[in-house]
């Protein structure tokens, strides 16, 4: 059978961002695939040496256009351990509300590109229909539909009022049956199942040998969550549970996703509930003591990881950013192999990818 | 507990002196070994059941390169390496842990790190055709050192 390669990418209909793909095909079936990233390559890490604490907040934002508060928080939370800082409870619980808030939102328009990649285009709009809701909640608490700028070092820069409190209540009851639905609607339809059961399989073995994280770790088997595993801001006061399969293809990375959503709205009613009074934030000094911090939290793909070290000055002299879409990436020529080539946008959209995380 | 014990298992195994361990925030391990021991360490602490390489970080410090092998298993374990500036050789532990294959070419490519038995030693971030020398270096310069703010502003200006 005649052999051809099939670029996909850097821009390709079928990626949201730009990263390339070389496909090796003998008839349909993938032989092969190499992988290359670097298109929007900005260079964070070195731009970040040269900006002040406070600057680097922002500019670290910038890395995401999906999870943006997850990289603040988890800088912030590095350099408030630098400074031996207390953050306020209502501060940390403001924080984790966007945390959840985000992973729902991140759920559901991934929910909506597989939908769309795989041909169902109801359920698309289904799922970018109830993310409006999430997004609008957003833009309430802190003006930003993506880019929040909520945190600050030594907590966070907004307050939630009554208004913010009963809008919640009221919008998260509603997107909780909505996503119910959802769930109901594709656990049992035969298209989707057809579509994604047995799609880019990951064993157990592989997902520890390349260190993968996150939902497609925990659709594989793997019990690995950092907010319970080793808790950040204050989710050990938090009750949830950690969703785990072991099929370990793009059907149960996809129910699996589901369920964390309906744990992420039960996390933001708990902490609405159970919101603390007091300030949310404490006023932080500028120069940041020498001294070195490693700092893990649970981004929507899964642990997002931070390294600062501080040399005395006002600018940090390092600080490397590891995001979970680069352990994902690294799985993909395997998962492609021997899959048909219709199979290829499943699974490059089943994986959840963010290539500007990767490529920083 | 978990890394605890596999750092006192590494110092045993390596013969390391207590001050090679330190503690860091977040509940963080930091053991500082050679670059001779890495192997070995790496052996050593899969056996212990960690088996999480959440990253590698590569900086510079003073002229020397400085490489930190985080593991995590509930609580962070992470190996320190100081490398030659004139000779930044390591191994690859790649043969070990597949999945160190990004971090050790974005630190070859970044740094100029050489990491001996890489298995697919060609750029990942930069382009292919690069020639500006490894950008993450100290004395490699970004467009906002080269040029000042007013510098900057009248260039915007003129064009």
């Amino acid at each position: 059978m005649s052999k051809i390669t099939v670029p996909i990418g850097p821009q390709h209909p079928l990626l949201k961002e730009p990263l390339s793909f070389l496909v090796s095909l003998e008839g349909e079936k993938v032989t092969g695939s190499v992988l290359r990233l670097g298109y929007v390559h900005r260079g964070i890490e070195k731009l970040a040496e040269q900006r002040t604490y406070i600057q680097n907040i922002y500019l670290i934002e910038r890395i995401c256009g999906i999870c943006s508060h997850i990289h603040s928080t988890t800088y912030c939370q590095s350099v408030e351990a630098l400074l031996k800082l207390e953050v306020p409870k209502r501060g940390l619980y403001i924080r984790m509300l966007l945390c959840e808030l985000e992973r729902i939102h991140s759920h559901l328009l991934w929910l909506g590109v597989l939908a769309k990649n795989i041909g169902l285009n109801t359920l698309f709009m289904y799922a970018w229909r109830d993310r409006e809701i999430v997004l609008n909640i957003m833009e309430e608490i802190s003006g930003g539909r993506v880019s929040h700028s909520v945190n600050v070092i030594g907590g966070v820069q907004v307050n939630l009022n009554e208004s913010h409190l009963s809008l919640l209540q009221q919008n998260l009851q509603e997107l909780n049956k909505r996503v119910k639905e959802i769930l109901r609607s594709i656990e049992n339809d035969r298209s989707f199942q057809a579509r994604t059961q047995k799609i880019g399989y990951l064993s157990l073995e592989d997902i520890k040998r390349y260190c993968v994280v996150g939902p497609v770790a925990r659709a594989s088997g793997l019990d690995i969550d950092i907010r319970r595993d080793a808790p950040y801001a204050a989710y050990d006061e938090l009750n949830f549970e950690v969703p785990v399969m072991t099929e370990g293809d793009v059907w149960a990375r996809s129910i699996l996703r589901i369920h964390e959503t309906l744990q992420a709205i039960r996390l933001c009613v708990q902490i609405i509930n159970n919101l603390p009074d007091g300030p949310v934030s404490i006023t932080a000094p500028r120069r940041v003591p020498a001294g070195e911090v490693a700092s893990r939290a649970e981004a929507p793909r899964g642990e997002v990881f931070y390294y600062v070290r501080s040399d005395g000055s006002q600018n940090p002299a390092r600080l490397k950013i590891r995001t979970p879409t680069l352990t994902t990436l690294i799985t993909l020529p395997g998962q492609l192999k021997n899959m048909q080539l219709a199979d290829v946008s499943t699974i490059i959209a089943g994986v959840d990818l963010c290539i500007a995380c990767g490529d920083r | 507990m978990n890394t605890e014990k596999a750092a006192n298992k590494l110092r045993d195994v390596l013969n390391l002196d207590k001050t090679a361990i330190k503690q860091i925030p977040f509940n963080e391990v930091k053991i500082t070994i050679s670059k001779q021991q890495l192997l070995l360490a790496v052996k050593t602490t899969l056996k212990s059941g960690i088996w999480h390489l959440s990253a590698i970080t590569c900086q510079q410090l003073e002229d020397d390169f400085i490489l930190l092998y985080h593991f995590w298993k509930s609580g962070g374990l992470s190996l320190q390496i100081r490398l030659d500036e004139k000779n930044p050789q390591i191994d690859s532990i790649c043969p070990l842990i597949p999945g160190a294959e990004y971090y050790e070419r974005e630190a070859r490519e970044m740094f100029g790190i050489e990491f001996l038995g890489l298995p697919n030693p060609v750029p990942l971030l930069l382009p292919d055709d690069w020639q500006g020398g490894f950008p993450m270096r100290k004395k490699e310069q970004t467009n906002h050192d080269k040029s000042e703010g007013d510098d900057l502003q009248q260039k915007g200006k003129s064009s």
